[in-house]
């Protein structure tokens, strides 16, 4: 196996449960996203656009969608004959490996994996984010360091501080501290999750902390403290450009409309650093005389009669005459009839909304006391005229005229 | 039956003097349609969607496009290790200068043909606009026991195709007469430029029609061996059109407005495939007014488009105004222009308050990357 500078370990096995519904039959990292993506198209469209060709991908949660999803890697052009992607599902073996205790267990588990390419440096990464980052940049301040380890930093607010992992640094970013969700943060270095190792370091303290069995096996927990009581140079990488976290139902519409803020700069074509995603062949979008479609993404497939207004419509979702989406996310192949209302909600794959049924609910007519967005999970039916509140989490079919 | 016992063989060339503007810089099989496709992408997915994984693709000139865009075959399933598609590109021999016709072509394919070990050869044309269930023509084909199956189309013969046989049958739907008569007043069957045939006699029809120097194997071979050999008709009764001029090929394009011609082209049974382009979803900016529209991917669109065609990555910026056009990937226009009835090839820009309006029967072509 021929060396590789460096190597990728995308932690994909996260269930993300706070998704709810939505993350029922898939990983986290397989959520849909932005009309035509999911989630993992990120990490893995940054490991491609900062030269990284080598990315092991671990899996552990529902991971068909996801194996199916990433498949050979070609369409982050990952499929290479020396490196490319590798799905690291967990296994069996001689030696008590089983199912992923923890991220760093996880990494552990497959070191002999990064051992086959011998790499200078290791970069961890997680399914779970929205950014567009340059990784390589990273890897350059942490070989000019001479780090041990690079741990990548977003500048939050105080308030917000309270539930990040948190840095707590000396002047020239050297990390003294590190705090998990602390009450009273002595910094606002919050960590992305995102980690540039020098490959003897890593392997180093992960078969230290794989000795010890009280350790949880985790990066932010134990690693992380681990390497500063040894005294090794840890340093922050300040990132400073979109990143969101979409853990939460509420964060990841935000995370989806934050494509129609002309005041966010997250443009998925520039073609400087393209988002990659697997899509099908689909016809055009066609918009009909009767509909009205504003401020939104259409993705190709759809068939537009009604109205659409700041919503984001992913692959062969239809919306009859009459029928009215406003600010939410239609996910692939859902129907949405005549005469239906969707608003403030997720609707998720193959929905079908029966005709004159209502979902969701606007913040300045409900008020914003319990106010949240309605999700709809995947292949369920909305029978007519059913109508569904804000902030309701739909699990199964819906009957006709029934209130929620 | 095993999935090698069918070949195609795709004209990529085929009639690309009717569409002159369009084909200047590229082959019939590789005019953009419908915006997101090239016409190649139809004769590549009906094989593909009838189990027919080896497919050769006979050019003869300006083919750079085409190479682009069917790349390795990957979009279609055709990145095969047996089988696949194979790109049949004209080479300097003595004996072939210019093809002068099918036969010529036929003959340059004549190494594919010997070598593919099908049982059946399917013959498309690149210039055919439908979603054909070829697979259902071939078992026709195999149930008949038929040594060449036609597949046909009734309806009006469009102009300018003297190209186009007439079928005749008998009383037991065999062909008995191919006319070709260029145009009539009345619906007809006529073919629609595909054909099924058994690999062998393909063979021979061609060795032998080489050796009598014939041009055109429709004309001067198929034509002439009705009653010898076992010639019969698959109808294909859906939305079809066969590219014969520019009015045409922007009449193909309103017609997809209509919901039952797309239900028909993009079949869900029967997909067609094209290049993945990795666009972002089609961006519909505040005040913009798209009403009976086709828009591809990756457009973004802040001004009005009415009864238009928007391929990939088109930028229609604000105040301007769109009606009644085809626009290929990556046109811009720019802010207040206005423009009616005009076919813009890729890449067009279409500067700031410019007017541009064609008519009914006179609209503009604008050619490819060019600035107005």
């Amino acid at each position: 196996m021929k060396n590789k500078k460096t190597v990728a370990m995308l932690l994909a096995g996260g269930q993300g449960s706070r998704l709810g519904v939505l993350t029922s039959k898939i990983a986290k990292p397989a959520v849909p996203y932005g009309g035509k993506y999911r989630i993992i198209d990120f990490p893995l469209s940054n490991c491609t656009n900062s030269g990284i060709d080598t990315v092991g991908i671990l899996t552990q949660y529902k991971p068909l969608e996801l194996n199916d999803y990433v498949g050979s890697g070609k369409p982050w052009d990952l499929d290479r004959s020396n490196g490319g992607v590798h799905i690291l599902p967990p296994y069996q073996g001689l030696s008590g490996e089983g199912w992923y205790k923890g991220t760093a267990n996880a990494i552990y588990q497959n070191l002999e994996f990064i051992e086959r390419y011998d790499p200078e440096y290791v970069v961890i990464l997680s399914g779970d984010h929205i950014y567009k980052m340059d990784y390589s940049k990273m890897i350059k301040q942490h070989r000019e360091d001479n780090a041990a380890c690079t741990i990548a930093v977003l500048d939050v607010s105080l308030e917000e501080a309270t539930r990040f992992g948190i840095m707590n640094t000396y002047e020239d970013g050297t990390i003294y501290e590190f705090e998990e969700k602390p009450a009273k943060p002595k910094s606002t270095l919050a960590s992305m999750g995102i980690y540039v190792f020098s490959w003897d370091k890593l392997r180093h303290y992960l078969t230290i902390d794989e000795a010890n069995p009280e350790s949880s096996n985790d990066f932010g927990k134990n690693i992380i403290p681990l390497m500063l009581n040894a005294g090794e140079k840890l340093k922050v990488y300040r990132f400073n450009d979109y990143w969101k976290d979409v853990g939460t139902v509420d964060s990841l519409w935000d995370a989806n409309l934050d494509l129609l803020n002309p005041n966010i700069d997250l443009n998925l074509a520039d073609k400087n650093w393209k988002i990659y995603s697997r899509s099908n062949s689909e016809p055009p979008q066609y918009i009909s005389d009767s509909s009205k479609v504003e401020n939104s993404l259409v993705t190709d497939g759809c068939e537009i009669y009604g109205d659409v207004d700041f919503s984001i419509l992913f692959e062969n979702v239809t919306v009859e005459e009459g029928a009215k989406v406003e600010y939410s996310l239609v996910m692939p192949g859902a129907v949405i009839k005549k005469g239906a209302k969707v608003r403030y909600s997720i609707i998720a794959e193959n929905v079908v909304v029966e005709e004159n049924a209502d979902i969701g609910g606007d913040p300045q007519i409900v008020g914003t006391d319990g106010w949240g967005i309605t999700l709809v999970g995947a292949n369920l039916n909305i029978g007519k005229n059913a109508k569904i509140g804000a902030n309701k989490m739909i699990v199964e079919d819906v009957k006709e005229g029934e209130e929620i | 039956m095993r999935a090698s016992a069918v070949s195609g063989l795709v004209f990529a060339n085929a009639n690309d003097k009717l569409l002159k503007k369009l084909t200047e810089k590229r082959s019939m099989a590789s005019v953009p349609f419908g915006g997101s496709y090239r016409l190649i992408d139809f004769s590549l997915s009906n094989l593909v969607n009838a189990g027919v994984t080896n497919v050769g693709l006979i050019t003869t000139g300006n083919y750079r496009s085409l190479m682009d865009h069917v790349s390795n075959g990957i979009y279609w399933d055709l990145d095969r290790k047996n089988g696949g598609l194979h790109i049949l590109a004209p080479y300097m021999a003595s004996d072939v200068k210019r093809f002068r016709g099918t036969v010529d072509a036929l003959n340059a394919a004549m190494d594919f043909i010997d070598r593919c070990e099908s049982d059946y050869i399917v013959l498309c044309a690149a210039d055919v606009l439908a979603n054909v269930n070829i697979g259902e023509a071939i078992q026709k084909h195999v149930n008949n026991n038929a040594d060449i199956t036609i597949i046909y189309h009734n309806g009006m013969i469009p102009a300018n195709r003297e190209d186009a046989m007439i079928l005749t049958f008998d009383e037991n739907d065999v062909v008995e007469e191919l006319e070709f008569v260029g145009s009539s007043e009345e619906e007809q069957n006529y073919g629609i430029g595909i054909t099924i045939i058994g690999r062998e006699l393909l063979s021979n029809l061609v060795l032998d029609a080489v050796e009598k120097d014939l041009q055109n194997f429709n004309r001067d071979v198929l034509a002439k061996k009705i009653g010898e050999l076992k010639v019969i008709g698959y109808e294909h009764k859906g939305f079809i059109t066969l590219m014969n001029g520019t009015s045409t090929y922007y009449k193909a394009h309103m017609d997809l407005l209509d919901r039952n011609v797309r239900k028909e082209l993009f079949n869900r049974e029967r997909p067609i495939y094209t290049k993945i382009r990795d666009d972002m979803p089609t961006r519909y900016g505040i005040g913009c007014e798209v009403k009976n529209s086709l828009i591809g991917d990756g457009c973004v669109i802040d001004g009005i488009v009415k009864n238009s065609i928007l391929s990939r990555g088109v930028k229609v910026e604000k105040g301007a105004v769109v009606e009644n056009c085809i626009l290929m990937q990556e046109t811009t226009i720019k802010a207040n222009a206005i423009l009616d009835s005009v076919i813009a090839d890729k890449n067009v820009v279409i500067t700031e308050d410019m007017v541009v309006k064609g008519t009914d029967d006179r609209r503009i072509f604008i050619n490819k990357n060019e600035t107005v």
